[in-house]
């Protein structure tokens, strides 16, 4: 099954106005805005990740009978690039469908300083086209972006009601034939906030799982909080005291997934010198934890305590206030999901490795180099890669 | 005979057979065709940088020992790629269960890359080498001998092997250039050999690569080959991390460490390589180079890479403020050493 390998969020990406989900007040701005056309040449859609900007693109495109030209923020780099991409694109006619949507996804990749040249093409570009112009934003209010509110037609999409989700979540898993408690539905949606993507994904990953019991769901909860107050007493104190050393031993998780949870958090806390300070002593705090592993000296724990506790809790100038919501490690997620999208790749770096006497990891760390020498075809022959493989080398 | 004989993998076809056919490692090949010829050898541990021939000379030893036997007595297994030590040790015994063919009282299990092991496998592993060590024995590589726990490293004999020198890699390349057919000019060789960095099997992939467009390789033709290999986006990276954007320059790191699959090793080489093509000024060079070695030193030393590789960014988010992380201490250039800036 070659579709088991895509992620959930984009095999059930809404298709039509009818599939999006709680975003009723956004369509039918959009339907105003087509209807208006060129009054206003651009629509912006912005709001939280996750909740369907970019599906509500595809969707007008699709509603509208039109062929989407989509450039995304590294495109968008510079002046030069940017005019040979769309520059001919504004006019001449689509191939195959009589109408175009221009969708410049994800704008806030571009830096006010490096891409000022992409910026400023852009603004250019949306009083030249003749096709209407999408753009998608997590925070249009960004001081860089004033020109172009200017220009555009603002839709704010809202982050999607949670009991929407879990709607949503219960009939992929329908379809999925996942057996799956409302319970377990109700703690994904409510634990990803409204975010609908990372709610699938959460899915997804819970679906590889062996056992859907929903106790260790609700361990899970406990165990988070139990993170949550002490990345709280790190991040916020400004004195050190003697809790300090002690601050994780209450805390229900292995000492690599509380590595994660730091790791992930620092950026929400500290900016420049104190971030750059808390990474260190971050940094230091592996090196430790390499140490004790390899050379079995337990006593180092004690400073790596020393260090994710009081080290990271010493990196800030004063007191921190108000409320952080922490959230979990991307990291893993994206390492999951990319092994999912590399599985082609994978296969053939195997055939490859047990020929050649290196690691599948090694093979995969050349690939782009071995990808010109397979493209011999007695190669090929030699190393029994098939027809998936070849198409895949050939792509 | 060899099915890879007829390779036309050149890595394979090109792989030495015979000790005679080795480049360089003379002090390593004398002691180990020593212990070879005595037809009885302890187990071996190669440590040393890839590409220069660890694996060649396991190789080399098991068909030394066992002659055409050698496949039924030799076992390869790549510590990075099996899934944890379960595996190792039910291969391993499956192997060893039975006796060895012909006249070594030994069987063969290479074990490429052991210091992917984690503490507690290499600890089993240790185990695993004592309970069949009548039947077996073990060849380990690795890249760092540091890496692998003190009793294993007690229980082999360490061979440290030198990276290759440039003229043994030209050896090794004009054989292949006369076999092929290729034309390499004497500046050809100095790219492939810079782009390669003594690895000799990144020389001949480079090579093979190169001549599959045209048999005269010209420096040009392998640097067309080489930025066509290369990751594009670190200069990104550190772009992000320069103006101040931290969020952006780790998540375009993770994207570029998961998409081209490569390891932080080889990502702070390339960092390393970009900050000199900065335009920015020559003292901040200077210590962000500082720091990054530093982070180098504590990857290898450390265990999440990528956790080094946040902080060495986190260090140029604050070099882009012209200030550097100096011992903990944030220390900031002074006014006429930033002078020139962006």
């Amino acid at each position: 099954m070659i579709l088991d390998n895509i992620p959930w969020a984009e095999k059930y990406r809404a298709k039509n106005f009818a599939g999006i989900k709680g975003q009723e007040n956004a369509i039918s701005k959009v339907k105003l805005f087509l209807h208006n056309f060129p009054k206003k040449k651009v629509i912006v859609f912005h709001g939280a990740p996750g909740i369907g900007k970019t599906s509500l693109a595809y969707a007008t495109a699709l509603e509208t009978d039109s062929e989407i030209l989509e450039l995304n923020a590294s495109d968008l780099r510079n002046r030069k690039k940017i005019s040979e991409i769309i520059g001919p694109a504004v006019s001449q006619k689509s191939l195959f469908k009589q109408n175009k949507i221009i969708l410049v996804d994800e704008v806030d990749g571009i830096s006010a300083r490096k891409d000022r040249g992409g910026l400023a093409e852009l603004i250019g570009l949306i009083q030249k086209s003749a096709f209407p112009i999408i753009i998608t934003a997590n925070d249009i209010w960004d001081k860089k972006f004033s020109m172009l509110r200017q220009k555009a037609e603002i839709v704010a999409l809202k982050d999607i009601d949670y009991k929407i989700v879990i709607d949503v979540l219960q009939n992929v898993a329908k379809e999925e034939s996942l057996n799956v408690s409302v319970d377990v539905l109700t703690s994904i949606a409510v634990r990803t906030k409204g975010d609908l993507r990372a709610a699938l994904n959460d899915l997804q990953m819970f679906s590889k799982l062996e056992s859907l019991d929903i106790a260790s769901d609700i361990d899970e909860r406990n165990r988070e909080r139990t993170i949550f107050q002490a990345l709280q007493y790190v991040f916020k104190n400004s004195k050190i005291d003697e809790n300090m050393i002690k601050v994780y031993d209450e805390v229900s998780m292995s000492l690599d997934e509380i590595f994660l949870w730091i790791e992930e958090n620092i950026p929400l806390e500290y900016k420049g010198e104190e971030l750059a300070k808390a990474y260190d002593a971050l940094s230091l705090a592996d090196v430790f934890r390499g140490r004790i592993y390899r050379k079995q000296y337990w006593r180092f724990m004690v400073y790596q305590y020393f260090l994710l506790g009081a080290g990271i809790s010493a990196a800030k100038k004063g007191v921190k206030s108000g409320f952080t919501s922490y959230k979990k490690s991307s990291r893993i997620l994206k390492i999951w999901l990319n092994n999912q999208r590399t599985a082609k790749k994978k296969s053939i770096c195997k055939k490859y490795a047990l020929h050649c006497h290196i690691s599948i990891k090694q093979a995969m760390r050349d690939f782009m180099l071995l990808k010109i020498i397979l493209g011999n075809n007695k190669i090929r022959e030699e190393l029994r890669l098939n027809e998936e493989e070849i198409a895949y080398l050939d792509k | 005979m060899s099915e890879h004989y007829n390779s036309e993998v050149w890595t394979e076809k090109y792989r030495p057979k015979k000790f005679e056919e080795l480049v360089g490692q003379e002090e390593i090949l004398k002691r180990v065709k020593a212990l070879v010829n005595s037809n009885n050898i302890p187990h071996l541990l190669f440590a040393g940088p890839s590409g220069i021939g660890k694996s060649t000379l396991a190789l080399i030893v098991v068909k030394e020992l066992f002659g055409d036997a050698w496949r039924e007595n030799y076992l390869e297994l790549n510590a990075s790629d099996e899934r944890g030590i379960d595996v190792v040790r039910q291969k391993v015994k499956d192997f060893a269960r039975t006796k060895a063919i012909g006249d070594v009282p030994f069987k063969v299990i290479f074990l490429d890359e052991a210091d992917a092991l984690t503490r507690e496998a290499q600890q089993a592993l240790r185990r695993t080498m004592e309970n069949y060590t009548a039947t077996c024995r073990f060849i380990l590589s690795c890249n760092y001998s540091s890496k692998i726990l003190d009793p294993i490293q007690s229980r082999t004999v360490v061979f440290r092997f030198q990276l290759l020198e440039k003229k043994d890699i030209k050896r090794r390349v004009d054989l292949i250039a006369d076999r092929e057919g290729l034309s390499i000019s004497a500046d050809a060789f100095d790219a492939l050999h810079e782009a390669s960095e003594g690895d000799c099997r990144r020389v001949i992939n480079l090579l093979q690569a190169t001549a599959s467009i045209s048999p005269n390789i010209t420096p040009d033709l392998i640097n067309t080959i080489v930025a066509k290999a290369r990751p594009s986006d670190i200069r990104v990276v550190l772009d992000y991390a320069l103006s101040g954007d931290f969020l952006s320059s780790r998540d375009k790191l993770l994207e570029i460490m998961l998409k081209e699959s490569i390891g932080g090793s080889d990502i702070i080489k390339a960092i390393q390589k970009e900050i000199w093509e900065l335009k920015i000024d020559n003292m901040l060079k200077v210590k962000m180079t500082e720091r990054t070695g530093e982070i180098e030193f504590r990857l290898v030393e450390g265990s999440d890479e990528f956790i080094q590789l946040e902080s060495l960014i986190a260090g140029f988010v604050l070099a882009g403020e012209g200030k550097v992380l100096e011992d903990g201490e944030v220390k900031e250039l002074s006014g006429e050493k930033i002078s020139g800036g962006f």
